[in-house]
This record gives C-alpha cells, sequence and structure tokens, in this order.
C-alpha cells in the first residue's frame, strides 16, 4: 500500500478507510462445519469452506475465500447494500438486508468462476465477479 | 508400552459404525496387536451381537465403572483371533451411568499393557458421544455417501475439534460403484471435497457384511471378500503401514470369479 514516492509522508500514515458503516471486520480461518455459526456485528471474511448446516451472520458484508454452500446473512441489521461473494457461490439460502434468495433447484451450476451476490431493484442478484463494473 | 486409543463415530445412526469396530478389531488383532473393543453404546449395546460374543457376557462397562467387578473380569475374549478382547456396554442402564471422566480413567486402565483400544460410539451428540471421545487419542469418522450422513459427520467434525481431539480421519461406507458412475451416488471425492479430512479408506457395498452380522462373525473372518480385504487394508493403514487404496470401481470380473471359485485367488 505504500507509494514509491515519499514526497508526501501523509500518504505513508494515512489509513484506508472502509467506504461505508460498519468499519470493523471478523477475519476467520478454517472450514465452518454443519451446526457451526459465526456472528459479527460487522463484515466478515472467511478462509475457508462454509459447508451445508453452518451459518455465517453479519451486519456487514461477507467474503468467503472457499465454498460457500451454508446459510448466510449479509447486512443482518437491514442493510441491503451488502453483498456476499464466495469463490463458489452455492449456498443451501442467502440473505442480503431483507431479501431472501434459495439457490436454483437441480443443484449443480457448472459455475466455477468466483461469484458476488448483491441487491438491486429485481432483488438479490448473483453475478459473475469479472462482470462487475464498479 | 502403551495403548492408542481410536474412537470410531459418525453423527447419524446405520451407517457402520458397530460393523466398522467390529472388523477392524478383528483387522488389528490379525496384524499381531493386541486389541480391546469398547461399546460405549450403554443401553443399546450391539457390539456383542455383531461380534458373536453376546452369550458369554457376565459383567459390562457400568459394572466396571462402579467397581462391582476388575476389569479383567468384564473382559470377553474372542476366542477365533489371539489377542482380541470386548468390553461390552451395559443393556439396563443408559449413557449418564458413566460419566466422561470415568471414560478417561477406563482409557487409561485400558492403555496397559495393550497396542489399540477401539471404541464404538453411539449415535448422536449427546453425552453417550461425549463419553466416547473423552478418552480418546485419535477418532475416526464413518460415512455412507448419502447427504444425510455426510452432514451429521461435518457437524461431528467440527465437535470433535471444539473438544481439541485433532482432525478426525474418514472411512466411506457402503459405496456402490455402480451407481456413482452412474452419477446416482455420491462419489468418494464427493465426500472428501465437503469434509476435507484425510481419507483412511473406502468400503463397498457387500451382502456379505449383512450376512456376517446376523451371524455375529465379522466379514473380515473369512478372509475372501472384497469389504473384509477393505477393513484388512484400512487396519494396515491405521498401523502407519502405506497401502495403496482398493480400486472399488470395478466390479470383479467374471475371470475374477471363476479364479476365486477354483480357489486361485
Amino acid at each position: 500500500m505504500v507509494a514509491g514516492s515519499t514526497e508526501d509522508p501523509s500518504l505513508l500514515t494515512s489509513e484506508i478507510q472502509s467506504d461505508h458503516e460498519p468499519r470493523e471486520a471478523l477475519f476467520v480461518k478454517r472450514t465452518i462445519r454443519s451446526g457451526q455459526n459465526v456472528q459479527y456485528p460487522g463484515h466478515v471474511t472467511i478462509v475457508g469452506d462454509v459447508n451445508p448446516g453452518a451459518e455465517v451472520v453479519a451486519s456487514g458484508d461477507i467474503i468467503i475465500w472457499g465454498k460457500l454452500r451454508g446459510t448466510v446473512h449479509a447486512g443482518a441489521q437491514g442493510d441491503d447494500t451488502a453483498m456476499v461473494c464466495a469463490l463458489l457461490l452455492e449456498p443451501t439460502q442467502l440473505r442480503i438486508g431483507n431479501h431472501i434468495a434459495r439457490s436454483p433447484e437441480g443443484g449443480e451450476r457448472d459455475s466455477n468462476i468466483p461469484e458476488i451476490a448483491h441487491v438491486d431493484k429485481r432483488g438479490i442478484v448473483v453475478e459473475p465477479w469479472n462482470m462487475i463494473k464498479q | 508400552m502403551t495403548a492408542r486409543v481410536i474412537t470410531i463415530t459418525s453423527g447419524k445412526g446405520g451407517v457402520g459404525k458397530t460393523t466398522g469396530v467390529a472388523n477392524l478389531g478383528v483387522s488389528l488383532a490379525l496384524e499381531g496387536k493386541r486389541v480391546v473393543v469398547l461399546d460405549a453404546d450403554i443401553g443399546l449395546r450391539n457390539l456383542d451381537v455383531v461380534m458373536g460374543l453376546e452369550n458369554r457376557i457376565v459383567y459390562d462397562i457400568v459394572d466396571v465403572v462402579e467397581g462391582n467387578c476388575r476389569l479383567q473380569q468384564a473382559l470377553i475374549r474372542d476366542k477365533r483371533v489371539p489377542q482380541l478382547y470386548l468390553l461390552p456396554a451395559a443393556q439396563t442402564r443408559d449413557k449418564t451411568a458413566v460419566s466422561p471422566d470415568q471414560m478417561v480413567d477406563l482409557c487409561q486402565e485400558l492403555r496397559h499393557d495393550r497396542d489399540i483400544v477401539l471404541i464404538d460410539s453411539p449415535a448422536g451428540i449427546e453425552q453417550g458421544f461425549r463419553n466416547a471421545i473423552a478418552g480418546a487419542d485419535e477418532t475416526v469418522i464413518i460415512t455412507t455417501p448419502d447427504v444425510a450422513a455426510v452432514r451429521d459427520a461435518d457437524r461431528i467434525i467440527g465437535l470433535i475439534e471444539a473438544a481439541e481431539k485433532g482432525t478426525p480421519k474418514l472411512i466411506v461406507n457402503r459405496i456402490k460403484p455402480k451407481m456413482v458412475r452412474r452419477g446416482d451416488m455420491l462419489s468418494t471425492e464427493d465426500v472428501i471435497e465437503i469434509l476435507a479430512i484425510e481419507l483412511l479408506g473406502v468400503i463397498p457395498e457387500d451382502e456379505k457384511i449383512i450376512v456376517s452380522t446376523n451371524k455375529g462373525v465379522p466379514v473380515t473372518l473369512d478372509g475372501q471378500s472384497r469389504s473384509g480385504l477393505a477393513f484388512r487394508n484400512i487396519a494396515k493403514r491405521i498401523l502407519g503401514e502405506d497401502v495403496p487404496f482398493m480400486i472399488i470401481d470395478q466390479e470383479p470380473s467374471l475371470l475374477d470369479r471363476a479364479m476365486r471359485l477354483v480357489g486361485r485367488r
């Protein structure tokens, strides 16, 4: 995060702030198994899989560097701007703010690319990570 | 010389814990190890039936814990193999008859002059399960390739890790190669993909298991069946031998069967 130039010392020390509330985040480096749950009043990052029967609830965003097959709820205190992303996004149920979505019936999608779920005027939409244009 | 205490558990019932303990007990004894199999399913004891030792029970685990008899008196020797003993569960009591601390003490006592203590866990996640893992050094999860059993196995792995018993190893039981090939059954790879733990072995579906269970003669004793061979291989892996995994994917060919009939294989 450090630029090559050191002309402006404030650049070196300034923190990178989250764009929106909440600013706190929880980092979990393990597999979340059936019956286990992660709840946090902020963003949650999980490095590992979230297995079927597991639950992750966050008031902010949920980022899963692994396979998401359990249930997640981002923006759990009603924040529809929250998002969920995972290397493999196949949740049992996915909630964002006050919206609920299930994975399409018939299981196997041939999606091996990371995806991101967010809310727009249609409700919860899931898009491939590389299609997102910020 | 002190034994390794290994608990076999699953979460879900009916996936093969008891059959697994009986056959691994026999297999390990056939490898020359001094083995005790312990039935921790108090109130629903089965291991004695599967091993064909039911009619020799005088004392059980609760008698030992309550001091009604000495440990040696309760141990039943399986005469078909050298150095295999059964400590039966009580049938007229329930899981609360023994506490986790008492199980730890009992396991310590069983360790002396033995190589392996195998514990048959009850299904479920309650006290019976807690008792079964209390004294364990290692745990083995057995599951069948169906989503319910795998889900429960996943839950149990979480509980075992939370109890600081390390990461269990996995046995996948009752694989039907034809169904896997058709895509109608989870494959071993599918199961491992979810559970993400080390595979100890795969047992193919085998009608002989049902016959042997009903007769009280563990299938490993007959030395012919594929399931028996799979158990023998798992026992060797438990002992640290590097045994290649059986190719479950193919049914025995006609030639194999013919050769077996003539007694060449």
